[in-house]
């Protein structure tokens, strides 16, 4: 379903507005910026609205299961509030300091504003929760123009969200256009893609290098791609309580986030402590994942089993170690591979001496996001160096890989700055006015 | 030997009599393996498994059981590859492909036991035929196991002409919609049966196709559908397949009991053919067993569970027990009504876990972002 100027338009009546974007997108930006004060009064406005009551029942009809529904619904109320937009917006800004100064080298005073680079094309690949609207979200939060590609299947719980927003603001209908467009069609993608100063793309690297390919070059992409994280512990005693929370933190995101912990380093170059190390895991790991059960899914199991019981019959001609339950595993291995594990519940664990991070890792450098540091105070800001050379962009804890506070960079940036450019002005000067005037 | 011979050329593929034979050929299989294959008997070793074990044939699913994944990731031959006469690829959806080998002694019992499964099922035929294949075009290059079971599949009546869903150019495969529409048409018009043979999936899109141009086709009487693998990845828009026969019988004017669907493994090569209660009896040649999705021990009829095959067909490679990610359950001899007595397997679809998302970085992606 399409969502264009506040109202949902079939494929027929949306074809005709894809054939008209570029002038429904400059009435838009001739019609004047949306506020970024307005946008958080409208999210405000639906967060105070978002009770148990009405909208968990919406939720579920949606295919959500009841105990995510509330846990999403927590976080919209939290994230949509003005409070925490206002200090997320604080966070990467500062003060809104369009005060003018006086460049050293410059004969006269300049004044520099944060502005919207002017239209967005959003792209969200897949049908993680209400990603389009979040991200549109971003865009109106940044005073931009946004156009949505709705992933393929549509995606009803964003198309609700925008709903709500255009309710609570109704100026948002006109800067919000939502095009329920199969990627394949290529022609409607170029168009789109034709009128947007930049390209938000979501997803792996098809979703990346299928962007790439249909831009052109004067337009700016933005990438969410995908990214791995691990966790890397030092020193012969890493505490019990620590390895417990990472244990904790694997099986509540099942390996699925950019910052899930997909495999363990042990700083050694000895593969019987890596073993060690796995032996120890293993049964932590196990009672985490006792404590947390999966619901019973052959198909999800069958995958997780084939995996690890093909490792267990590799095992038989190759230096690695499988530790494999009905629950979880933990396999060992001899080299210092960066790789994802084989998700819901099953950690590797690999050699990596503290001196070889830098050359190990280096070569992922994009890709690399979380790393959970578990070592010794003393030797911290050494392996954090390490590990931010070779290109890790978050360090946590053991517990803490998930978690998420407000104002966070994500991937390495402050997500809305990449929706804005800075404009420089010259002050002209400004004649008093007499009061014989 | 004697025992396998006994056991691939009599008479009746689905025969429920059983003199010891299979398990006796069984045992005698993993031993060969065992004897010439050190990595195989390794993983027997490691496995803690010894013949002794198998006393009887509720004892198959103690032999350490390979799934499709291992063949994917290990070469596992047990005779020098000069011995090889066929390789195959699975068609790998996901991007890593199995290389499977057979010997002339495994080809012949193999190529023995499929002509008597297609003879039962009226697939052999002395008519000149006419083919459409809804695949890809053999290729020296392209190992495809699926080309290959498509192109085999046209020898079991006389191949007057053959067209291809997926024709092969300089630069790989290229779709053929209009060759394959023009061959319908002409092959229409000469009269003679006519054979579609391949993917559902290139089935669904020529009978979609001749809908929009408003095409209704009167094929010869004895034509035939035969259909194996998946819709692979255009499983968002697959069909059941009572829908599709429809399709296929209001375009085409093929009779619903013309079609035949086909399950096949490129590590598990014999032909299981769909019943017309819906269901793949197991031959003389294998017996199938449904595992526990986490254990892998065998669940009671009626669960699902993980499908694994034992079968003494093949000597090039321990393929004795294999295990194929699919999801199925198993149901007891004699109870599905269509007439044959063997047990046979339901397919509920692929081992994976649906309607899950991940931004976590792929295998694919961080090694393609490494410099090597």
């Amino acid at each position: 379903m399409n969502l264009i100027h506040g109202k949902r338009m079939d494929a027929e009546e949306s074809k005709r507005e894809l054939a008209r974007i570029d002038e429904s997108v400059l009435q838009s930006l001739a019609s004047g910026r949306l506020t970024r004060e307005s946008v958080i009064a409208a999210c405000d406005a639906l967060s105070k609205k978002l009770n148990g009551r009405a909208y968990l029942p919406a939720l579920v009809s949606l295919g959500m299961k009841p105990e995510k529904a509330e846990t999403e619904l927590a976080e919209y109320r939290r994230m949509l509030s003005r409070e925490y937009l206002e200090s997320w917006v604080g966070r990467e800004f500062g003060e809104r300091a369009d005060r003018s100064f006086q460049p050293m080298d410059f004969g006269r005073p300049v004044r520099q504003t944060w502005a919207p680079l002017g239209v967005l094309l959003h792209i969200a690949a897949g049908n993680a929760d209400a990603l389009p609207a979040f991200s549109v979200i971003e865009g109106l939060l940044t005073e931009n123009v946004n156009i949505v590609k709705l992933p393929g299947g549509g995606d009803e719980l964003s198309l609700r969200i925008l709903e709500e927003l255009i309710e609570a603001e109704p100026r948002i209908a006109g800067k919000v256009f939502v095009f329920d467009v199969p990627s394949s069609d290529l022609a409607a993608m170029e168009r789109l893609a034709g009128v947007a100063d930049a390209i938000v793309v979501w997803g792996g690297d098809a979703a990346v290098r299928a962007v790439r390919s249909m831009a052109k070059p004067d337009t700016r992409i933005v990438e969410w791609g995908h990214k791995i994280s691990f966790a890397y512990v030092s020193g012969g005693a890493a505490a019990e309580s620590d390895l417990r929370e990472l244990a904790k933190h694997v099986c509540e995101t099942n390996q699925l986030l950019c910052s899930s912990c997909q495999g363990i380093y042990v700083d050694t170059d000895s593969f019987g402590q890596v073993v060690a190390f796995a032996e120890r895991f293993y049964p932590i790991l196990e009672r985490a994942a006792e404590r947390d059960p999966l619901p019973d899914d052959p198909f999800r199991a069958a995958q997780a089993t084939l995996s690890l019981y093909t490792e267990e019959l590799e095992a038989a001609n190759t230096n690695k170690r499988v530790f494999r339950g009905k629950s979880c595993g933990v396999v060992a291995y001899d080299d210092s591979e960066l790789m994802p594990s084989h998700t819901f519940r099953s950690v590797w664990v690999r050699p990596l001496p503290g001196e070889r991070i830098l050359r190990t890792l280096k070569p992922y450098k994009s890709r690399l996001q979380t790393a959970a540091l578990v070592c010794g105070a003393g030797e911290t800001r050494e392996l954090e160096e390490a590990l931010v050379t070779a290109g890790v962009v978050r360090i946590t804890t053991g517990g803490g890989m998930s978690a998420h506070y407000c104002g966070m960079p994500h991937d390495g940036e402050f997500a809305l700055r990449r929706y804005m450019k800075i404009v420089s002005y010259e002050n002209r000067p400004v004649i008093p006015r007499t009061k014989e005037e | 030997m004697k025992d396998k011979t006994k056991l691939f050329f009599g008479k009746n593929p689905y025969s429920a009599k059983d003199d010891g034979a299979f398990l006796r050929a069984v045992r005698e299989n993993v031993r060969f393996h065992a004897e010439h294959n050190p990595k195989y008997a390794q993983i027997l070793e490691h496995c803690e498994f010894s013949l002794d074990e198998l006393t009887d044939e509720a004892d198959l699913y103690k032999i350490p059981v390979l799934p499709t994944l291992y063949f994917k990731r290990n070469e596992l031959f047990t005779v020098p590859k000069e011995k090889l006469v066929l390789e195959a690829t699975s068609s790998g959806t996901k991007g890593q492909k199995s290389v499977v080998g057979f010997d002339r002694q495994s080809m012949l019992y193999g190529v023995g036991a499929a002509a008597r499964l297609f003879a039962y099922h009226g697939m052999i035929s002395a008519l000149a035929t006419n083919y459409i294949v809804l695949g890809f075009e053999p290729d020296g290059r392209l190992g495809l196991g699926a080309a290959k079971t498509a192109y085999g599949v046209t020898k079991f009546a006389p191949a007057l002409h053959r067209v291809y869903a997926l024709k092969k150019t300089e630069h790989g495969h290229a779709e053929n919609r209009e060759g394959v529409l023009d061959a319908l048409l002409r092959y229409e018009k000469q009269g003679l049966p006519v054979r579609l043979v391949g993917f559902p999936a290139y089935l669904h899109i020529l009978m979609i196709e001749l809908r929009r141009r408003d095409i209704s086709l009167r094929l010869h009487g004895r034509s035939m559908v035969i259909l194996g693998g998946g819709w692979k990845q255009f499983s968002g828009e697959a069909i059941d397949n009572d829908s599709l026969f429809a399709l296929v019988r209001e375009t085409l004017g093929i009779a619903r009991e013309n079609c035949l669907e086909f399950f096949s493994a490129a590590e598990h090569p014999l032909p299981y053919c769909k019943c017309k209660n819906g269901c793949f009896h197991a031959p003389v040649y294998s017996r199938v067993i449904v595992r526990d999705a986490e254990t892998l021990l065998p669940v009671p009829n009626g669960t699902p569970g993980i499908l694994s095959f034992v079968s003494p067909l093949v000597t090039s490679m321990p393929l004795v027990s294999v295990m194929t990610d699919d999801i199925a359950v198993l149901h007891g001899g004699g109870g599905c009504g269509c007439g044959i007595q063997t047990p046979c397997f339901e397919l509920l679809g692929r081992a994976n876990a649906r309607g899950v998302h991940t931004c976590a970085a792929t295998a694919a992606e961080l090694t393609g972002g490494k410099r090597t």
